[in-house]
């Protein structure tokens, strides 16, 4: 099992944070999420263009660089870990899943989403209804960057289908958390396209946004530790009383964990669907891992994020520090990716553990 | 040697024990674990000779310290098959994990001469003695004196919660052989045997009833004066070595037994029809989930150290993964008396505990011993977070 970065997964990592230091500036991101659109279009420009990020999972053979699930990971947590704001996530999502497709369509739009011309979103809080022809009427809310993309990916059943956002009425909605703007949908008979399993979209999705959980936590958690070396009160560091210590420390370990589910979920999803028969295979399988992932990391990250504003004290209230952004974020994922109790009992099921 | 194909070796260790595991050693499955350490005592010693027969202790030291020395990958499938068979628990594992791993570390060749063997052969037990009733967590407050007179160590002092006591051979003691230094400076890391006059030897009645622990009483002890592990006054480097070592590989067996224990209280739950209580059930994957945590941390930590030897002590992940297992187990311990409800409230007769009880109550030191939770937290956040010492 790869618990660390290859050596290629290593130097992609170091690119991407030069880049975030260059682009993800506080003023930056305070610009884009008080813009219309919530993006940052110069960053996403520079990295659909400059870096090629949305083309990382798209083969060779169509134009991308031919890598794979586990890269897309690294990408998403550096890019989350700074809430660059743009539409990375969720594009990339539908890329891997394309790529994964062997509907005409998948390749139809392929080359448009792995170089940033078009975006892709998933809408998984939809109700809708199919009609005779296959088409979809009905709404979908909190459809997380909806007001960019440019195609939907939507479960129905076990399928997951594609809508062209053409065919879609799509309405920004105010977001709590600023940085990650969402959309609601509605759906009159759009035309609609079967291009995968929505299992299998649905295990990336909760794993790529438990890798971004990840980094948010330990981005705050680092931040905070920081802060708690510098400031001072009673004439020395507050990091040095151990009640704060203590609190620290759990901090670190609920990290740890967090860090050993994500690394075990993006290992296994990033085996071939059908792996070698000697290759080795998981003990535990990606349908009770990537909910089991997705309810540590997202409860861990808001867990830090909540710890963050209190330890910084009064400071870590005001608008203008950090720490509200990373808040916001983490209780955001964690209400989107589903209530522990139905995530817990999802796992419960899979694993065998409930009748 | 060349090393063995995983798979190979993994069915060479469930043959060899299926063919062990038998006769006189067939009661002993089951026990001897946490929380019985107490039982069967001289039946495992004996079953520690018989796996040194076999070639299965220190399976991952050199060939040269006598050892098979075999990648952790490989250790780890003995763990786990050891576990899976349920064979008893080690009685030799404070010779093996603990003090071979410290004489390879800091011990003359002489040393490892004398007492590699024994502890491989199984024909010589061990205990640990560093914890005092004044040096707990401050384990450098330790009062117990060692005096060089005459060619002997003559050892006076007392120590306490130490296993086995009562069975070892031998005693590993951290003394004071420096009466003007203070702290961690002026201790000595001795070798005592155990049987010659002087030794007392007290079990501890724990809240469990049963005594796997014990104090020990030295007076006027003799050890050698050439069984002194590293210099006189480097006792500290060399205790903190061994605290470091323990903390191993065998993580891997201690897991495949906390596997045992949860499925063993989800099969109570499934039988009581306490699964159906939301909250119960609830607890029950969480436990799960922090099994599978616990592996993969462990499967990293371990990574991370890939082809280290004994020798390679590991850094703070050891803290976070005590810890997590420390809390985890603990928890565990009280779902399975919830889990049994009123049911768990009765003992058999002559305060004989269910294994849920046992867990229950047991699993309150695994967050005090080796250290406690709070020393642990301690050290994550001064060495793995940074943040400064407290003000003393």
């Amino acid at each position: 099992m790869e618990f660390f970065d290859t050596p290629e997964q290593e130097a992609l990592r170091d690119a991407l944070r030069s880049f975030t230091r260059k682009h993800a500036t506080p003023e930056r991101v305070r610009a884009a999420m008080a813009s219309q659109t919530g993006i940052d279009e110069a960053a996403w420009k520079s990295l659909s263009n400059d870096l090629g990020l949305l083309g990382l999972a798209v083969p060779e053979s169509v134009g991308g660089a031919g890598a794979g699930f586990a890269e897309v990971t690294v990408a998403v947590e550096e890019l989350g870990r700074v809430l660059l704001p743009s539409p990375y996530a969720s594009s990339a999502l539908v890329v891997l899943l394309l790529a994964e497709s062997v509907a005409p369509l998948a390749e139809e739009l392929l080359p448009g989403l792995a170089d940033g011309s078009l975006v892709g979103a998933p809408a998984w809080h939809a109700d809708l209804s199919v009609g005779a022809d296959g088409s979809l009427t009905g709404t979908a809310g909190n459809v997380v960057d909806g007001a960019a993309a440019d195609v939907f990916l939507i479960a129905m059943g076990r399928d997951l289908l594609a809508v062209r956002a053409s065919a879609v009425t799509v309405t920004p909605q105010p977001t709590l958390d600023q940085t990650r703007p969402q959309a609601s949908l509605r759906l009159d008979a759009a035309p609609a396209v079967r291009v995968g399993e929505s299992a299998r979209a649905l295990a990336l999705h909760r794993v790529l946004t438990a890798a971004e959980c990840l980094a948010g936590a330990e981005h705050c958690l680092d931040v905070t530790v920081g802060y708690l070396k510098t400031r001072e009160q009673f004439g020395r560091p507050i990091g040095s009383f151990q009640a704060l210590k203590h609190r620290c420390a759990d901090l670190a370990v609920e990290v740890a964990a967090a860090r050993s589910a994500v690394r075990a979920a993006v290992w296994t999803a990033a085996l071939p669907e059908h792996a070698h028969p000697e290759q080795a295979r998981p003990e535990v399988s990606l349908a009770a891992l990537a909910p089991l992932a997705a309810l540590v990391a997202s409860r861990t990250f808001t867990r830090v994020t909540g710890e963050m504003i209190q330890l910084h004290g009064g400071i870590g209230f005001t608008w203008e520090h950090e720490a509200h952004l990373y808040f916001k974020r983490a209780k955001s994922s964690q209400l989107l990716l589903g209530s522990d109790t139905a995530l817990r009992a999802e796992i419960g099921r899979v694993a065998g553990l409930l009748r | 040697m060349s090393v063995p194909d995983a798979e190979a070796f993994r069915a060479e260790v469930r043959d060899w024990l299926a063919t062990n595991l038998t006769g006189e050693f067939a009661t002993l499955v089951g026990r001897g674990g946490p929380g019985r350490e107490h039982e069967f005592v001289e039946e495992r010693i004996a079953w520690e000779r018989r796996l040194g027969e076999g070639g299965w202790i220190g399976l991952g030291w050199s060939e040269e310290d006598g050892g098979r020395g075999l990648p952790w990958s490989h250790q780890v499938i003995f763990y786990e098959e050891y576990a899976r068979a349920g064979a008893p628990g080690r009685a030799g594992h404070v010779g093996e994990q603990l003090l071979g791993p410290t004489l390879i570390m800091f011990g003359s060749s002489e040393q490892k001469q004398r007492y590699l063997p024994g502890i491989l052969s199984g024909a010589e037990m061990w205990c640990q003695g560093y914890s005092e009733p004044g040096a707990g967590s401050d384990l450098a407050a330790v009062k117990t004196r060692a005096e060089l007179r005459d060619g002997q160590w003559h050892v006076d002092g007392q120590k306490v919660w130490t296993s086995l006591a009562q069975f070892a051979d031998w005693c590993f003691v951290l003394a004071r052989t420096d009466a003007a230094a203070e702290r961690h400076h002026g201790l000595s890391y001795l070798l005592v045997p155990m049987r010659q006059p002087g030794v007392d030897v007290r079990p501890i009645v724990q809240l469990t009833g049963t005594s796997e622990f014990n104090e020990v009483f030295f007076d006027d002890v003799r050890a050698a004066a050439q069984d002194i592990v590293g210099a006189p006054g480097d006792g500290w480097q060399v205790a903190m070595g061994t605290l470091a070592v323990e903390r191993g590989v065998s993580t891997f067996g201690q897991q495949m037994g906390f596997r045992q224990e949860f499925e063993a209280v989800l099969a109570a739950a499934h039988a009581n029809g306490a699964i159906d209580d939301p909250q119960l059930a609830a607890r029950l994957v969480e436990a799960w989930i922090g099994l599978q945590v616990m592996h993969w941390t462990a499967l990293a930590t371990l990574g991370a150290r890939l082809g280290a030897g004994p020798g390679n002590a590991p850094g703070t992940e050891a803290n976070v993964a005590k810890l997590m297992w420390a809390s985890w187990h603990r928890d565990l311990g009280e779902l399975a008396v919830d889990v049994g409800g009123p049911e768990a409230t009765l003992t058999g007769p002559d305060y004989d505990l269910t294994d849920a009880q046992r867990l229950f109550l047991f699993t309150r030191s695994d967050t005090i011993y080796g250290g406690s939770n709070e020393i642990q937290r301690n050290v994550i956040a001064e060495r793995l977070l940074g943040l400064p010492r407290e003000a003393r």
